[in-house]
């Protein structure tokens, strides 16, 4: 059993003392900003790369991973307590759960959304472990004709899956990937758009401009919308659901693991698409659509299960080809980089110990946040008392400190102020960032395989084609795209992404 | 949310990746494209660019014929207050130290919001400060100077 014996070596990585430790502040941490409106995990991870500097490479994925999953838990107690989401992914557990909350009910709502999350996220791991051998297997046959092919299919899947317009993200790709070009050229050693910088030659560090748009264009655009936060006054008790309950919420848990872990693995999917999905299938298959919105416990369990596993399941791509399936996940790879390690289709068979430690790490901190969620509720729900006043001019010091600390480089604080400033008007115009950080992250990857692909074939384009593999991924890629032309699914889509 | 006549998002949005893609085509104009079996290194730039600025076009002439959903008014007072708080940081840092650059950017990224008040903020910046000292020096030993040299 060859999965058996992966899965024990896992968890001997994930349970070393210092990799229970660095799990646990993890998801502490995970668990902090997702409670807090107004911070996102990706600015938190970008704050955190230069903390993993000192750290074994799993150590650090393990803790960055557990930021990841922590903040869907922490997300779910703002969505009920506050009505607002903490996370992007909880949007849909305020409607019911907040209905919940208002009926008396926060404690069963806050204990459903706990177990409903470690449900999936124990599912999740089985998950992850069992698809990753097949596909690392499949990665072993890949060559730079593949590795491109994929690669481009994820930008694509990334792109066509997320939010917002189609064509405004493929042209936010693009703007990543002519940042990703910009430094010294490695095989020609020409300096490319670096405007005589000295401190562009090496490239543009991705942390700064994740910073930048996803932390402070952010900031700068939730401070002019009136903050108003009222936390449903009232002692949480009850956290443990009667019978009843449990055996209505059951069944949504289990279809709400099994569509966010399907989506989860699809690039882009992450943990926004699943919630909205779940919540949409609960509501047809329910006898009495309309108890949906006043509280119905099923609302709450389906998406709070699916956006656990759908976070977790994103990782696959990752882990098993080294490919991000969403900005958080670029990140990631940005993080394994600095270790050294350089992420593709080898990254299972090259870093066995790594891989399955994060998989193994993944069930032990999804026990670790049913543990810190449950009876430690009160303490997260008085962490919702700081005001957004005090809590905002904090982020901006520590990530000018951050960024600072990466290279020791005042040029990157400027950067990151310039991203600032582009991300607010990027808000402004209505544009998602996050493909451009797919785009930067992915970019050198992109161009090193299409040139070494390139020369072996002797300039001739249809050795894309006319690989099976390669075939196959751009196959997919021509569907996504054809599919976007029909008007039938544009709308579905719209629809799924904003009920 | 208010319509106007111009899609206004759709044509700022368009004429920055015009402007991206002209500066990067200016930019890589001396650099050697080669052909598709070499490739020099202009040869993504140049790709690249020129899909931006075809995405830019497109943009620019979407959003001149048709309507669209107005852009939220600018508020200075967060915008100026949140970049000048960083510009400041990367102006004090080195040559004033961690301690003093880092109350003077949180006191300033204070000013973002009307809610803001001096009595709260200062000596909540000194609190950062020391924070930000002993997790940044003392922890992770980043080599950033404390106080003024």
């Amino acid at each position: 059993m060859e999965l058996f014996d992966n899965l024990l070596m896992g968890l001997q990585t994930a349970l070393e003392l210092n990799n229970l430790g660095l799990c646990l502040i993890g998801v502490v941490i995970g668990t902090a900003i997702g409670v807090l409106p107004g911070i996102g995990p990706i600015p938190t991870i970008a704050l955190l790369l230069p903390f993993t500097f000192g750290l074994t490479p799993a150590g650090s994925m393990i803790m960055l991973a557990g930021i990841f999953y922590g903040a869907q838990y922490g997300g779910s107690t703002t969505a009920i307590l506050v009505n607002v989401p903490g996370e992007t992914s909880s949007v849909v557990t305020c409607i019911d759960g907040h209905e919940m909350a208002k009926q008396g009910k926060a404690g069963t709502a806050l204990a459903i959304a706990a177990i409903a999350s470690f449900f999936a996220g124990t599912v999740a791991t089985v998950i992850i472990a069992v698809l990753s051998v097949p596909l690392s297997v499949l990665a072993l046959k890949f060559t730079a004709v593949e590795y491109f092919s994929l690669l481009v299919l994820g930008l694509i899947a990334a792109v066509v899956l997320a939010h917002g317009s189609v064509a405004k993200s493929l042209a936010m790709v693009l703007l990543g990937l002519l940042l990703g070009l910009i430094g010294i050229d490695v095989s020609s050693g020409a300096a490319r758009m670096t405007f005589g910088v000295a401190e562009l030659s090496d490239g543009i560090d991705f942390v700064p401009v994740a910073m930048g748009l996803f932390g402070l264009g952010e900031i700068i655009a939730n401070l002019e919308r009136p903050a108003e936060r009222r936390v449903v006054s009232q002692s949480i008790r009850d956290l443990i659901p009667s019978r009843a309950d449990l055996r209505a919420a059951f069944p949504a848990m289990v279809r709400g693991t099994l569509l966010g872990s399907v989506l989860g693995v699809l690039p882009g999917g992450g943990a926004a698409l699943p919630p909205f999905s779940s919540y949409a299938l609960e509501k047809k298959l329910a006898k009495d659509p309309s108890r949906f919105g006043k509280g119905a416990i099923e609302g709450v369990a389906g998406p709070e299960a699916a956006n656990n596993a759908g976070a977790q399941t994103s990782f696959i791509p990752l882990l098993t080809l080294g490919i991000p399936a969403n900005a958080l996940m670029a990140l990631m790879i940005g993080a394994l980089m600095m270790q050294g390690i350089q992420p593709g289709p080898q990254i299972m068979t090259e870093q066995p110990k790594l891989v399955w430690g994060v998989i193994a790490s993944m069930w032990v901190g999804n026990l670790m946040l049913l543990v810190i969620n449950l009876p430690l509720i009160g303490l997260w729900v008085s962490m919702l008392k700081i005001p957004y006043r005090l809590l905002f001019p904090a982020i901006v010091l520590f990530c000018c400190i951050g960024t600072y600390g990466i290279a020791n480089s005042l040029f990157n604080v400027w950067l990151m102020l310039a991203c600032a400033g582009i991300g607010y008007f990027f808000i402004k115009v209505g544009v998602e960032p996050a493909p451009l950080l797919l785009g930067l992250v992915l970019g050198p990857q992109l161009e090193e395989n299409f040139r070494r692909a390139m020369l072996l074939s002797e300039g001739d384009f249809s050795v894309f084609l006319s690989r099976p593999i390669s075939a196959v991924l751009l196959t997919v890629v021509a569907v996504l795209l054809l599919a976007l032309l029909s008007p039938t699914i544009l709308r579905t889509r719209k629809e799924a992404l904003a009920e | 949310m208010t319509r106007s006549r111009i899609a206004w998002q759709d044509l700022l949005f368009g004429l920055f990746l015009v402007a991206v893609a002209a500066a990067a085509l200016i930019a890589t104009r001396h650099l050697v494209v080669g052909n598709a079996a070499d490739m020099g290194p202009g040869y993504m730039p140049r790709v690249v660019s020129f899909g931006l600025l075809g995405f830019g076009l497109f943009f620019c002439a979407r959003g001149a014929r048709r309507a669209g959903p107005a852009i939220v008014p600018v508020q200075i007072r967060p915008l100026l207050a949140v970049l000048g708080a960083v510009g400041v940081f990367a102006l004090t840092a080195e040559r004033l130290g961690l301690a003093i650059a880092s109350v003077v950017t949180v006191i300033l990224a204070g000013f973002a919001t009307r809610e803001g008040r001096l009595r709260e903020t200062v000596p909540f910046a000194l609190l950062l400060s020391c924070a930000a000292a002993i997790l940044f020096i003392k922890v992770l030993a980043l080599p950033v100077p404390l106080w003024p040299r």
